[in-house]
């Protein structure tokens, strides 16, 4: 009961802050959308009238809609918050609090998640009335399915984020590492273009990765894209298998890296 | 002629300042060629599926890839560190001091700092437009590079402007520290030639946000598409922005009250 009693308090702080910043909030949002509508132009010019590798131009404009709204659902800046708190020593009161830092962190992301799907929901919503090509035909079982795999994703992508961030302890380049990542990711994750698109060597090693369940299996599912139990299975089982390494991968680094940690101005 | 020789003497300062951090340098010229690769390995993916883009072929788009990055570094060393820390200066009342001094406000606070080793950038986006060339088997002419060089400094006066005129933002909200995202996302687009973008999206380009300017157009230039007309015309674009930013920081500055005033 306590518990959520501490994430209320915290997400309606995050929620507060986040509230005074409501133009940068805006800015990182359009940070998030030009990319997927710049893919898309490019994809849409491609496929012309027909069809690249079964994706007509419709088969598209869904896509990058459904990446928009995932990808701004599943990202995690906490290594960039991370990696200061720890150059700075904005750790140390953080660490005195009786509460662990990761759930300020978590909480940090709901309310920011809440804010800005909503907003890129509200635009799908009115993009899909004035344009039939991004409509959605989901069964409710099927969003049901996507609202599992995008909460998985969330979760794997926060670890990923703050284990890197964690990173900070042993070196000042841990946001470098971060952008690395986001640089694989743009091609592994299916940012860029449906993993269907890319060489198929380069489409399995995202499948054997947690990239793909990053983004593009919800993405998937969403756009419905995915056939049969069997393909939707083997999505649920690779999500919670790098979840939970992600997750022991996050321990050991905060365990080890709290140890090395000398605080700054101690 | 002496605001050259202040701005000299920071330059200076900042060299004297950087050199100490050589490793940052070797970090610049890794994290170029890791950006450089993946906007090459996003446009073979591209390519997998199409033999043209926008009617321009892979070594084509390559070339403006080189531009593209001649431009980023004319951003990350120049206007990055210097007019893009204009919002901080504002929010912090920092600015009071820029304007006490005897010297143009909008030129000193533009062009105070440098990021040395992101010029590397500028070295390296000639380099990939010039190996583009050589794929093409094209040399330019005389007049092809007159034109790009003509165009490409119109290029860094319409970006600097857009910067300017982002940053001036600043005086009328204070909390858009990170408004810089603005202009790195939208110039995003300016990695492909505009012609590759559906109509709305183009006119967006050319007319509202002229990032088109930036990179298609020089581009253009190198590989023999453009019109000679269309370099005069790209100065004079470069000309009007120009000319609104700098009205643009005229207007701002008159809602700039100090801090501790």
């Amino acid at each position: 009961m306590s518990w959520v009693r501490r994430y209320r308090a915290l997400i309606r702080n995050a929620w507060l802050v986040d509230l005074q910043y409501r133009a940068s909030i805006v800015l990182w949002l359009l940070w998030g959308v030009t990319e997927p509508a710049i893919a898309l132009g490019i994809w849409w010019a491609i496929a012309g009238s027909g069809t690249v590798s079964g994706y007509a131009r419709a088969d598209f404009a869904r896509y990058f809609f459904a990446v928009m709204l995932v990808n701004q659902l599943t990202i995690a800046w906490d290594s960039w918050y991370l990696d200061r708190w720890i150059r700075e020593g904005d750790l140390n009161f953080r660490l005195a609090r009786p509460l662990h830092p990761v759930h300020e962190a978590v909480a940090d992301n709901v309310a920011y998640k809440a804010r800005t799907a909503s907003v890129i929901l509200v635009v799908w919503l009115v993009a899909a009335a004035l344009w039939p090509a991004v409509r959605l035909q989901a069964t409710p079982g099927r969003l049901a399915l996507t609202m599992i795999a995008v909460l998985l994703a969330a979760a794997m992508r926060f670890f990923i984020s703050f284990t890197t961030g964690l990173l900070a302890f042993w070196t000042t380049r841990a946001t470098a590492i971060m952008e690395l990542h986001a640089g694989l990711s743009l091609f592994l994750a299916g940012r860029i273009a449906p993993l269907a698109l890319l060489p198929p060597a380069v489409a399995s090693v995202a499948g054997v990765l947690w990239f793909r369940s990053m983004l593009a299996f919800p993405v998937d599912l969403l756009t419905g894209t995915v056939h049969g139990a069997d393909a939707v299975l083997r999505g649920f089982a690779s999500q919670i298998v790098w979840l939970g390494v992600w997750i022991v991968a996050c321990r050991v680094a905060w365990t080890r890296g709290i140890r090395k940690y000398g605080a700054v101005g101690g | 002629m002496s605001a050259f020789r202040i701005l000299s003497a920071f330059w200076r300062l900042n060299v004297a300042e950087e050199l100490q951090y050589r490793a940052n340098f070797v970090a610049s010229v890794l994290g170029t060629v890791f950006y450089m690769a993946t906007a090459l390995l996003t446009l073979s993916l591209f390519f997998r599926h199409t033999s043209q883009l926008g009617g321009w072929d892979y070594w084509e788009i390559v070339v403006l890839l080189g531009v593209f990055n001649t431009l980023t570094g004319v951003i990350e060393a120049v206007l990055r560190p210097g007019i893009g820390s204009l919002v901080g200066d504002v929010r912090s009342g920092e600015l009071d001091l820029v304007l006490v001094k005897p010297v143009d406000a909008q030129g000193f606070v533009s062009f105070r700092r440098l990021d040395v080793w992101r010029f590397s950038d500028i070295v390296l986006g000639l380099g990939l437009a010039g190996y583009a060339l050589v794929r093409l088997h094209r040399v330019p002419t005389i007049s092809q590079l007159a034109a790009f060089a003509l165009t490409l400094a119109a290029a860094a006066v319409v970006v600097y402007a857009i910067w300017v005129l982002l940053m001036c933002l600043a005086f009328w909200f204070v909390s858009v520290e990170n408004i810089a995202v603005l202009f790195d996302s939208v110039f995003e687009g300016a990695r492909y030639p505009v012609s590759a973008y559906p109509g709305a999206l183009r006119l967006l380009f050319v007319y509202l946000i002229p990032i088109a300017w930036t990179t298609t157009v020089p581009a253009s230039a190198l590989t023999g598409r453009l019109r000679p007309a269309l370099a005069l015309v790209a100065a004079l674009v470069a000309a009007l922005v120009f000319a609104f930013a700098r009205f643009a920081w005229r207007v701002a500055l008159r809602r700039y009250a100090g801090a501790s005033g």
